[in-house]
């Protein structure tokens, strides 16, 4: 269940913000996520709904962003992207597309980032 | 008259704990402590492991308990007394870079080799936090189906040493050692993957060994 501990790192990262921008409401929040994060979207959602009431964060939209996974290959030397299987979607960690080894870093794919919010506030 | 602003945070919740997992890390850097993250699926041994390496290494060793409630696993390292330091989790599947940070500051690392930080039984969410420890050891056994690895690849793919227990009831519960450890070996070619029976006390040397020599080969 560590969407919740992540949902309500979220909040308080957007209320901080928002407070220090003298935000009188939020309109809409961006978060990033990555795909090889443990984290459940649908079930991240469900939690900042529930965290969000009775702050400023109540009225807003929350825009999840998936990012996608790319890989580097320590043998070939290959950046980029990998193919994505959803019936064995891990693969993708295991493999570079491009030689076969397997002796790759994850370059991104591991994010839950707070990106941006839309604030009103007084002129 | 209001005005609608946008604001950009790029906060990644992730990198804050990585930083703060850096930290930890120096912090045990300079006491010269070695310390080992302990992940593994509930029931696979981890507690009896950390227990017998206690009890058969030299080292002077201090363990971090982590769980839901730690009274119960930190109450069975406390009798042979060593530095212990209980972190309950609460609701909460895992220990973070945040928690150990305060468990540290419990911790005399002036009296300690080797730091154990037993995990939250779990091989899904732990993955996602770095606690600043310098090996990641995880330890699941036979009894949890020798399926494990393939459904957990994450965990495994990020391992500096597996540990395959209970092999002396593999064929009571029908499963193959040897399909975990080609799984293991498939995920992450370079792992060291032991197996062992902790009852009997099969591969515990080998354990002891294996962690040595990454601790040897950091230096």
């Amino acid at each position: 269940m560590h969407e919740l501990s992540m949902a309500d790192a979220i909040v308080k990262t957007v209320l901080d913000v928002a407070e220090k921008n003298q935000a009188e409401e939020i309109l809409e929040v961006t978060i990033e996520v990555g795909k090889l994060t443990m984290l459940n979207p649908e079930q991240l959602r469900f939690l900042l709904d529930v965290l969000k009431e009775n702050t400023l964060l109540e009225g807003a939209e929350i825009i999840i962003e998936e990012i996608s996974v790319e890989i580097k290959c320590l043998s070939c030397g290959y950046t980029g992207s990998t193919n994505l299987d959803d019936s064995d979607h891990y693969l993708m960690i295991v493999k570079c597309p491009e030689c076969d080894e397997r002796n790759l870093e994850i370059v991104t794919g591991q994010e839950c980032n707070v990106k941006n919010i839309r604030i009103e506030k007084p002129e | 008259m209001h005005k609608i602003a946008d604001v950009e945070i790029q906060h990644d919740i992730m990198v804050a704990n990585k930083k703060l997992a850096q930290r930890n890390q120096r912090i045990l850097d300079k006491a010269n402590v070695f310390s080992v993250d302990v992940l593994g699926a509930i029931g696979s041994g981890k507690t009896s492991l950390i227990e017998l390496l206690i009890k058969k290494s030299d080292e002077k060793i201090g363990v971090i308990a982590g769980d839901v409630i730690s009274k119960f696993d930190a109450g069975r390292f406390q009798q042979y007394n060593i530095p212990v330091v209980g972190l309950n989790t609460g609701k909460e599947c895992h220990l973070d870079a945040h928690l150990v940070e305060h468990a540290i500051e419990d911790m005399p690392l002036d009296e300690i080799d080797t730091l154990y930080i037993e995990n939250v039984g779990n091989l899904i969410c732990p993955v996602d936090f770095d606690l600043g420890s310098h090996m990641r050891m995880v330890v699941i056994s036979v009894s949890e189906g020798d399926d494990t690895v393939e459904k957990h690849p994450l965990i495994f793919k990020d391992a500096d040493l597996v540990v395959i227990n209970k092999i002396d009831i593999a064929d009571a519960v029908g499963a193959d050692a040897e399909k975990m450890v080609n799984d293991a070996k498939y995920l992450n070619p370079d792992v060291k993957i032991i197996k062992s029976s902790l009852k009997t006390g099969e591969g515990l040397n080998e354990i002891i060994e294996a962690i040595k020599d990454f601790r040897n080969n950091l230096c």
